[in-house]
């Protein structure tokens, strides 16, 4: 438990959380938010939450992330707001 | 002070994740937006239930160490401080599946709904329901011709 | 109505947030050993999951022993989503006709 990896990892998480909501590409955002599992799972593995950590990186970042591509891919890119 | 802040701002962090996932909830329009949000909300839950497990103070990855392993069936008992709380870590590992269970049946609905409306902007679909309540050619059908 | 929909909320995310900001004055410092959650029932998982299950990872022994029908439900969960993920994205066959 290191705290100043912690507030870093926070930070991270958050600004990730922001930009993907603000983005119009949606392939951009949902890689966004990709990165954002992946930061997730850094931090759970910083809190000691080890099972969590290697299923969010192995289900959040993974399986949700290729599902999200083959739905943009079937659907439309750009989105307005 | 200090000591207030310190005690509190990762609680603080996870309700200003909360508040990002349910503002793309409720003000964005676009349904992958909204989608986006949902996964954030949820996120932000699960790392409130994670973080309730968390021991300050030396404890480690809720694994046995070998020498506490080799001393189970030993009158010597496990210290608890040493590891953390193996319950929130468990009851999140379901929560994690279930929610990937509600995205893939959401993202299975928007693709239905792009099929039927040819858009996924809430406020066009809106639009296009409204004029086939009452009996007008629907808007994508009349710019085409 | 359509231009006051995204002020009205973001003013109803703020207040939530504001409130749930409130709340966590009551809550339990980050990270205390002594608190409800980490007092109630996880210590006789700690000291006896072991001893019981045979497995020194307690978050394993606690998911598929002490509480495998928790872990059948959710196999239950996914099964439910993954058949009706078949359903919905099935390619709807048109009836053949029967004179030919």
């Amino acid at each position: 438990m290191i705290w100043q990896l912690d507030i870093v990892l926070l930070i991270f998480i958050v600004i990730c959380a922001i930009a993907a909501i603000n983005i119009k590409d949606l392939m951009g955002a949902v890689i966004i938010l990709g990165a954002y599992s992946f930061f997730m799972c850094l931090l759970w593995t910083e809190m000691g939450a080890v099972d969590v950590a290697f299923t969010e990186a192995a289900v959040g970042a993974g399986i949700s992330t290729v599902l999200f591509i083959a739905a943009v891919n079937k659907t439309a890119r750009r989105s307005k707001d | 002070m200090t000591e207030y802040f310190l005690a509190k701002y990762n609680f603080w962090i996870y309700v200003v994740l909360m508040m990002i996932g349910l503002y793309a909830m409720m003000g964005k329009r676009n349904l992958v937006k909204k989608l986006i949000g949902m996964n954030i909300f949820q996120t932000s839950i699960i790392l409130l239930f994670v973080s309730a497990g968390v021991k300050k103070g030396g404890a480690t990855v809720p694994i046995l160490r070998h020498s506490d392993y080799g001393s189970v069936h030993a009158e010597h008992l496990i210290r608890v401080a040493d590891y953390l709380n193996p319950l929130p870590h468990v009851l999140m590992l379901t929560a994690i599946v279930v929610s990937i269970a509600t995205t893939g049946v959401a993202l299975a609905t928007l693709i239905l709904i792009y099929k039927r409306y040819n858009t996924l902007e809430e406020d066009e679909i809106m639009a296009i329901r409204k004029d086939i309540r009452s009996y007008k050619t629907p808007r994508i059908l009349r710019s085409k011709d | 109505m359509r231009k006051w929909f995204k002020p009205i909320s973001l003013a109803t995310v703020i207040l939530t947030g504001m409130l749930l900001i409130y709340g966590t004055h009551d809550m339990p410092s980050w990270g205390d050993p002594n608190s409800p959650a980490n007092r109630h029932i996880s210590p006789r998982y700690i000291t006896e999951a072991t001893r019981k299950t045979a497995t020194p990872n307690i978050v394993s022994a606690v998911l598929g022993d002490y509480r495998s029908y928790d872990t059948l439900g959710e196999s239950a969960v996914i099964f439910t989503a993954s058949i009706s993920c078949l359903f919905l994205l099935r390619r709807i066959r048109r009836q053949r006709n029967h004179d030919d």
